[in-house]
């Protein structure tokens, strides 16, 4: 029956971009194939972007049960941290051109944020939160007091206009294909989330760690009374969690920009990824990112245009449409 | 001084009640632990009433004493410029009122001793709000109502300042002056009679870009990007009525929402920049430069002189890249490269007065170089009108600020760029300046003027009324009609008008 | 201890101290400044009923939804769309008042339904985590859809003749939002002892007997969210009556957060926290910076957010379940202590109180 009606749903989109779509942006994909296809690769560079801010996310939550609100937050001082070493390095005060950057110019300062926002979030989880497991709620309120502060002091100190980081300049080109071009930045947003898809995977799945992180998932009580050290991988978890924040933040910022309210931006499109996806599972969090990128691309394109301004209902839609069908996510199990 | 005194007791109180109820917190925990912790038990629940007492405050002091209070913003988009507007009305009232500048490193600690036409004028408050009307309408009531000031200078953006007017029109007895704040709505529509602009609405501060593009780049068709909501459709409004007016044609416009996370699909729905002769882009906050990212990333690199912006582009230039050098930027109604007395006497007052404040980056920059944000010279020119008119009425505001009020509407205040006067909406009739990205020889890119509007006022030939609707995604339509100064811009060369 | 300075009724069941903190907020304007009433007390009432939506789900239901910020400005933006008129922005219907309160009340009422089905079928973090979306979705969905308001908000809503001009007469606006509080209260108080209320909290403690019971649980978990909803709207109406505007950011992530920040200050298992949870936080917002201390503490007015941060942080820290908590634990000791016998006061204080914190997941 849900299946059904999910069917006939995807079936009436699919109708829609197909050949019904004349008036909105794109127009009906047999007129406009190029248009599609941007689209369509649109939505899924930024559902890289997506996954990889999310993957952090579900990763601390599939092993604390902490939603960690300040995950946003460490997401902007990553970019902010890699933005002031990017400036550093380039001996400039802004006005930077892509060609001034070269590749060490992006990936020293990718490493620095990975290394900012992750040592913060392990400060986070040993100074506050690790007193208090079990208490997911009370985790979650420690988490968003830290986010207020942090929001506030990151506006003293980089200030409240958009900045942003360069992509070097041997990414700022164009993908040619035939006649049709496609920015290699983008695509480079979409392959680093392959990477870090398949580096998590190979962690969890392929190593002794990654086992002991499953098997916590579990069954914590278990794993401890085996005599592992859970503090450990609980900590280690949270570094790697927070530290993908902070790359997530470096590709933002060189992707888009950075200013105080991106924090909140980014931790609600991790939210509603989860949501979707399922907390905690990795493939959630790909299948999350894929379907929010694709209505953050399709929406505005494929809506009739004097209605574009309304696709943030999509995303409403999406999160009800999920939910009424599988109340924890599509690859969610419930507490 | 014995209100502030009274005040001072009841805030100790406060601070006790949560100092103790945080400390009591501590002991939550261990539940046999009656000891310290017991009398503040019902302190939370009867603390309620017990400031109250306190509050009887004598705040009627008469007007030997007039209270000023400055609405600003400390948080949001523009909560980096808080120091930068301070410090236009506190070197306002230490340059013509006597005042002695607290801290020359820290605008917002303020001024005292000021005085007009012999009458101390205080400054009570000031107010630190976020860009939103909600949060602006709190501080404002906190200004007036609980601090009890009689005039206040702000606010700072164009939807707190709706609400802001709104206010005023309710609380005939006080007066505003607004501080940087450009919404059309606030003069146009709300007209509170105690209300008052002495700087451009966002299409006046673009008046000049749409005769420029078409007289002077020769631009026939244009593409208008603007973000969706009442700032965007106004500025963008400027641009395309006197672009429409002067002959041309706007054949697109794109309307992405505020905070949109990925700019792609917007850009998409632009024309190709072969089907268009320019682009004007009203795109503020995290959005300006990703929305150019994505114009390339969507239509290829960007020919700067095919691209025009409004002041939202003045923020962002110090981030741009340097390829951007010779596109175009509607004004701020300022113009520090202007090579007139007048500028560089400002830049002399602001020098003056302080040393390195802190920028919107959060360093410590000199005031000098500082002295021509466009929000700093907006706040000056309002804090100099409000002082020129208070000595106008020998500081007397006892009449309900009858003769103040009555003042201010008449007040032509001299700013750094030229004169400026009131409409009968009290708001600004002003000179508007359309600017150039140029990269400055250490790399960095800067601006330039190259043309001056002189006298713009808000109704631009008839497209603004107070009973047409409002900018928005459809207003103002494309269409011809005359306008008084296109044709009248004075191009300037290296900062010398060739009139 | 300090019995001996103290009054006799700090020690008399909550009731007493109810009844004497509500006598103290009646004769309130007779002794307290205008803007001491207009401002700090009728902007804690009508945020502490809406704190008190947010504490009824959390504490009976455990559900902590965070869009009960949304309810509250859905019923403003309802009665803003509906009573303007003129206005640039919104339908400017221009209808009377109360005809607006209605439709605020009702609309949100509906649409509390409609999400409470949505969300109900999840619970814990992932409840507050929908919500939140909700919340957010809702600041977006009015900044965008300019047919019912935009960024910009809607301006110059009028509220009923009695209410009037709230800067001219902030008392009868002042009484309304304690009239509307004290119903408030007791309704909660009186729904959770209703059988539909005990269901509920069976269903918190133990959702599977419930469900085996043959209880339907997400029709009572969205049953409340309505009743949530219903009385969030009534704050709502208080809120424009008191503003005469709204605009998204009134219902923004920072707004959503100060909700759940005043309820867990008050203390997450009691009504009245909510209340005392909104003073505190009002008089923070308002009192707490101008404090000369503050200022020499490197904390300036414009770092006020990292106070707030701050003192967030100690209170969560230092007792999950605020300052209701602390002083209902206390208090319940000394009672133990100086009134040993009297067990009967002890059991009646704990009827229509969760038995635990219920704010741990």
């Amino acid at each position: 029956m849900g299946l059904g009606i999910g069917l006939l749903l995807l079936a009436l989109i699919a109708a829609w971009v197909l050949v019904l779509a004349t008036g909105t942006p794109a127009g009906p994909l047999i007129h406009e194939p190029r248009d599609f296809l941007s689209t369509l690769l649109n939505a899924l560079t930024i559902a890289g972007l997506y996954f990889i801010v999310a993957a952090g996310f579900t990763l601390v939550f599939g092993l604390m049960r902490v939603v960690n609100l300040a995950h946003g937050s460490f997401f902007l001082l990553g970019g902010y941290a890699a933005l002031e070493f990017q400036r550093f390095m380039v001996g400039k005060s802004g006005n930077i051109s892509s060609s001034e950057v070269s590749a060490l110019r992006w990936l020293v300062p990718l490493a620095l944020a990975a290394a900012v926002a992750g040592i913060i979030g392990l400060i986070t989880q040993q100074v506050f939160l690790r007193w208090f497991q079990g208490q997911d709620m009370r985790e979650t309120l420690i988490t968003i007091a830290i986010s207020v502060i942090l929001a506030d002091q990151m506006l003293t100190h980089f200030g409240g206009l958009a900045k942003d980081i360069r992509w070097p300049g041997v990414l700022d080109h164009f993908l040619i294909v035939f006649d049709f071009r496609y920015s290699v930045p983008r695509l480079f947003m979409l392959f680093t989330a392959i990477v870090v898809g398949v580096l998590l995977w190979l962690w969890l799945h392929k190593t002794r760690t990654g086992m002991v992180i499953r098997a916590g998932v579990d069954d914590t009580a278990m794993v401890q009374a085996l005599g592992i050290n859970v503090q450990v991988v609980f900590a280690l978890a949270f570094l790697v969690g927070s530290a993908l924040a902070g790359i997530g933040g470096v590709m933002g910022g060189s992707f888009a920009s950075l200013a105080p309210g991106v924090d909140g931006q980014w931790l609600l499109n991790s939210i509603i990824v989860v949501i979707v996806g399922g907390m905690g599972s990795l493939v959630g969090a790909m299948a999350g990112s894929l379907l929010l990128g694709l209505v953050t691309a399709f929406a505005p394109a494929y809506l009739p245009a004097d209605f574009t301004h309304y696709s943030v209902i999509f995303t409403f839609v999406l999160l009800a449409a999920v939910l009424a069908w599988r109340p924890y996510g599509l690859f969610g199990r419930p507490e | 001084m014995s209100l502030r005194k009274s005040k001072v007791m009841r805030l100790v109180i406060m601070a006790a009640v949560i100092a103790l109820v945080a400390a009591a917190c501590g002991d939550d925990e261990e539940e046999a632990a009656p000891t310290t912790a017991a009398p503040t038990t019902a302190a939370p629940t009867t603390a309620a009433p017990e400031p109250e007492p306190e509050e009887m405050e004598e705040e009627m002091m008469g007007t030997e004493v007039i209270n000023l209070a400055v609405l600003s913003d400390c948080e949001g988009a523009f909560g980096g410029f808080h120091d930068q507007d301070l410090a236009g009305v506190v070197a306002a009232f230490a340059e013509f009122a006597g005042a002695t500048v607290t801290n020359p490193n820290k605008p917002t600690d303020g001024f005292t001793g000021a005085s007009v036409a012999g009458v101390p004028v205080e400054l009570v408050g000031i107010g630190c709000a976020d860009d939103t009307a909600d949060k602006a309408i709190e501080e404002t009531r906190r200004l007036m109502e609980q601090i009890g000031a009689d005039i206040m200078i702000g606010p700072l953006s164009g939807d707190e300042s709706i609400a802001v007017a709104n206010y005023a029109k309710d609380h005939p007895t006080q007066t505003f002056v607004n501080g940087t704040a450009g919404a059309m709505d606030t003069t146009m529509h709300v007209q509170a009679p105690n209300f008052f602009r002495f700087n451009g609405d966002g299409a006046q501060w673009n008046a000049g870009t749409g005769d420029y593009a078409k007289n002077v780049l020769g631009w026939d068709t244009a593409a208008v990007v603007m973000d969706d909501y009442s700032f965007g459709w106004t500025s963008a409004a400027g641009f395309i009525a006197e672009f429409c007016a002067a002959g041309g044609d706007v054949t697109s416009r794109v309307f992405p929402p505020l905070n949109t996370t990925d700019y792609s699909s917007f850009a998409a729905q632009l024309p190709d920049p072969d089907e268009v002769d320019g682009y004007f882009w009203v795109v503020g906050g995290t959005g300006t430069i990703p929305s150019l990212k994505a114009f390339e990333d969507a239509k290829g690199s960007l020919n700067p002189e095919q691209h025009m912006g409004n002041l939202f582009w003045e923020f962002a230039v110090g981030a741009f890249d340097p390829g951007m050098a010779g596109a175009y930027v509607g004004g701020f109604g300022t113009a520090a490269d202007l090579a007139l007395d007048s500028v560089s006497e400002h830049t002399a007052i602001m020098d003056r007065h302080f040393d390195d404040f802190p920028d919107p980056g959060g360093n410590m920059t000199p005031a000098a170089l500082q002295a021509h944000s466009g929000f700093l010279v907006n706040y000056f020119v309002a804090a100099k009108a409000l002082i020129q008119a208070l000595e106008e009425v020998g500081g007397d505001i006892s009449d309900d600020h009858q003769a103040l009020q009555a003042a201010l509407a008449d007040t032509t205040v001299e700013g750094p760029y030229g004169p400026i006067s009131l409409d009968s909406n009290r708001q600004a009739i002003v000179d508007s300046y359309v600017r150039q990205i140029v990269a400055n020889d250490d790399g960095s890119l800067g601006l330039a003027t190259v043309a001056v509007i002189p006298g713009v006022d808000q109704s631009f030939g008839g497209a603004f009324s107070p009973d047409i609707d409002p900018p928005g995604r459809e207003v103002p339509t494309c269409e011809v009609r005359d306008l008084p100064w296109i044709g009248n811009s004075v191009p300037v060369v290296d900062g010398v008008p060739q009139s | 201890m300090t019995s001996r300075s103290s009054p006799l009724s700090r020690f008399t069941p909550q009731l007493g101290v109810l009844l004497a903190v509500l006598a103290v907020l009646i004769l309130a304007p007779l002794f307290s400044t205008t803007f001491f009433v207009s401002f700090v007390l009728t902007q804690t009432l009508w945020l502490g009923i809406a704190a008190a939506s947010l504490i009824f789900l959390a504490a009976y239901g455990g559900m902590i939804s965070l869009a009960q910020t949304l309810m509250y400005g859905f019923a403003g933006f309802a009665i803003g769309n509906a009573v303007t008129q003129g206005g640039s922005k919104g339908l400017n219907l221009g209808l009377n008042p109360w005809v607006g309160v209605a439709i605020g009340i009702v609309f949100t009422t509906v649409l509390a339904f409609i999400l409470g089905l949505v969300a109900s079928r999840s619970t814990g973090l992932y409840y507050l985590m929908i919500t939140l979306t909700f919340g957010v979705i809702g600041f977006y969905f009015f900044g965008q859809v300019t047919t019912f308001s935009g960024f910009g908000g809607i301006n110059q809503i009028v509220a009923p003749d009695f209410i009037g001009e709230p800067g001219e007469h902030p008392v009868s606006l002042y009484y309304a939002a304690l009239g509307v509080s004290v119903f408030s209260f007791l309704l909660l108080r009186y729904v959770t002892r209703t059988p539909f209320g005990l269901a509920l909290q069976g269903i918190r403690d133990d959702p599977v007997r419930m469900s085996a019971l043959g209880y339907n649980l997400v029709m009572h978990r969205a049953l409340a969210f309505v009743l949530g909803g219903f009385v969030a709207s009534l704050a709502g109406v208080l809120n424009v009556w008191w503003n005469r505007q709204i605009d998204p950011a009134s219902i923004g992530i920072g707004e959503i957060l100060a909700l759940l920040i005043i309820a867990v200050i008050g203390g997450m298992n009691r009504l009245e926290g909510a209340w005392l949870g909104a003073f505190i936080y009002v008089v923070v917002n308002n009192y707490v910076r101008s404090v000369p201390l503050v200022d020499k503490i490197g904390i300036t007015e414009d770092r006020f957010n990292t106070l707030v941060g701050v003192i967030f942080l100690v209170i969560v820290l230092a007792s999950p379940n605020g300052l209701m908590g602390l002083g209902g634990s206390v208090g319940r000791l000394l009672k133990r202590i100086f009134r040993p016998a009297s067990g009967r006061a002890d059991s009646e204080d704990r009827i229509g109180e969760p038995q635990q914190p219920t704010n741990t997941g």
